[in-house]
């Protein structure tokens, strides 16, 4: 598994800034709900599809309509039903299939979902997740959520790894691959726990090596670990300073 | 030693939400079920359900809410759900660990957090899809929703007892 959906290159949507496409994002959305014509959105999208063509290449138009094509099928073909307002267009055997709003419905409906999907795509392409989070901590984001954001970006390939390697290890467990399908309940949750006690188990150790770093400081200062205090830190405070006293005695003697 | 309370330091609420939101993250991304009947599903509400029930709402909301956040991000085409994600998905976290609360540890209440949180989830998302995708392919994505949320809430409450009795430390973390 990849941890991020970012291509290095250097295209002008790669050098633009990351705080100007981050803007660029609630723009994007703000554009598709304007009230608008279908042809102005249309064309919005097909300005934003020209863009990541020529700036990431034309093959880059393809992933996102290979994943999302049979949403866009469910678009066209369920929207006119829900909005038989205006003149009919289409009609067979009495039945009206198409009438003119269904029409511009579904138009802006595939140009907005289209549009804010290229919109979004050509931001992760060309925006690598580091930039991202100086981007939001730029705009106020505060300094623990984007340590969050970067720890949780950076731990995600290892428990992708954890993953497969518990999955494997309880299937050779089980004695090889099971015919037919497993049962969900009885397949997953021994994996599960497993994978859960690993990620749970890291949570104090980064807790620890946060604090070592100084994380969280401030006066006064909190501590995730602390020493008990009582009768064993006075005896212990006698034991050293009698110990003290045992090895200074000869320097006192002699002054 | 470590203290009675070691949730309370900000390094340990930070280390917390950021390794559960990677586990919520990977089991959404990486993991896919698949169905008696046909498709797949993935197994971040159960990362969701987990989180809320063991550490508490908050940890719930964040985690739950960055995590399928990010793997939206991830996905590339997916990217646009990123922000409907984070807030759709903490509520989700947020009700879940605040009706298992009331009851520390009640299967029952549990369960009723599990509903109400799947059911927010899968209204949350019928609820924005109406916008970007219209009403009738909205409808269509609710089934699904409600089958992955479900699939969630049952194995979240297995999961976080079993981690619970094998990892009893984890019972001190609820902040």
């Amino acid at each position: 598994m990849i941890a991020e959906f970012y291509v290095p290159g250097a295209s002008f949507l790669h050098q633009w800034d990351a705080r100007a496409k981050l803007l660029f994002l609630p723009l994007v959305l703000a554009a598709f709900f304007v009230p608008s014509t279908p042809l102005v959105l249309l064309l919005l999208t097909a300005t934003i599809a020209a863009v990541i063509a020529i700036a990431l290449g034309p093959s880059q138009l393809v992933p996102p309509l290979k994943t999302l094509w049979p949403v866009l099928v469910l678009i066209t073909v369920l929207t006119p039903p829900f909005h038989p307002e205006g003149a009919a267009l289409l009609r067979i055997g009495g039945v009206t299939l198409l009438t003119h709003g269904g029409l511009t419905t579904t138009l802006t409906l595939l140009a907005r979902f289209l549009g804010i999907t290229y919109g979004f795509f050509a931001v992760v392409r060309a925006m690598s997740l580091d930039d991202l989070v100086l981007g939001l901590r730029w705009f106020g984001l505060p300094y623990g959520a984007c340590l969050v954001v970067t720890i949780t970006l950076r731990t995600i390939p290892a428990l992708a790894l954890t993953w497969h390697a518990v999955r494997d290890a309880h299937r050779l467990r089980a004695g090889g691959s099971a015919r037919g399908r497993p049962p969900i309940v009885k397949t997953y949750v021994p994996v599960l726990t497993s994978v859960m006690i690993e990620a749970v188990k890291g949570i104090p150790v980064l807790a620890m090596a946060l604090e070592s770093r100084g994380f969280g400081r401030r006066n006064p200062r909190t501590s995730f670990s602390g020493l008990k205090a009582g009768s064993r830190l006075f005896v212990d405070a006698m034991g050293l300073a009698a110990a003290a006293a045992a090895l200074l005695w000869p320097l006192v003697v002699r002054w | 030693m470590i203290e009675e309370k070691p949730a309370v330091s900000p390094a340990f609420r930070v280390a917390s939400i950021a390794i559960l939101a990677a586990v919520t993250t990977v089991l959404t991304r990486v993991v896919q079920v698949p169905l008696p009947a046909r498709g797949y599903i993935n197994l971040g509400d159960v990362a969701i359900v987990f989180t809320a029930i063991t550490l508490g709402p908050f940890s719930g909301a964040i985690s739950g809410g960055l995590g399928t956040a990010l793997a939206d991000l991830l996905s590339g085409p997916y990217a646009f759900w990123a922000p409907i994600s984070l807030v759709v998905h903490g509520l989700q976290g947020l009700l879940v660990g605040l009706l298992s609360r009331v009851r520390p540890g009640n299967l029952g209440l549990q369960v009723v957090g599990g509903i109400v949180g799947m059911a927010v989830m899968a209204g949350g998302y019928f609820l924005a899809g109406i916008f970007i995708e219209g009403a009738g392919p909205s409808l269509t994505e609710v089934p699904g929703n409600l089958i992955q949320g479900g699939v969630g809430v049952v194995l979240g409450i297995l999961v976080a007892a079993a981690v619970l009795r094998a990892y009893p430390p984890l019972r001190q973390w609820k902040w």
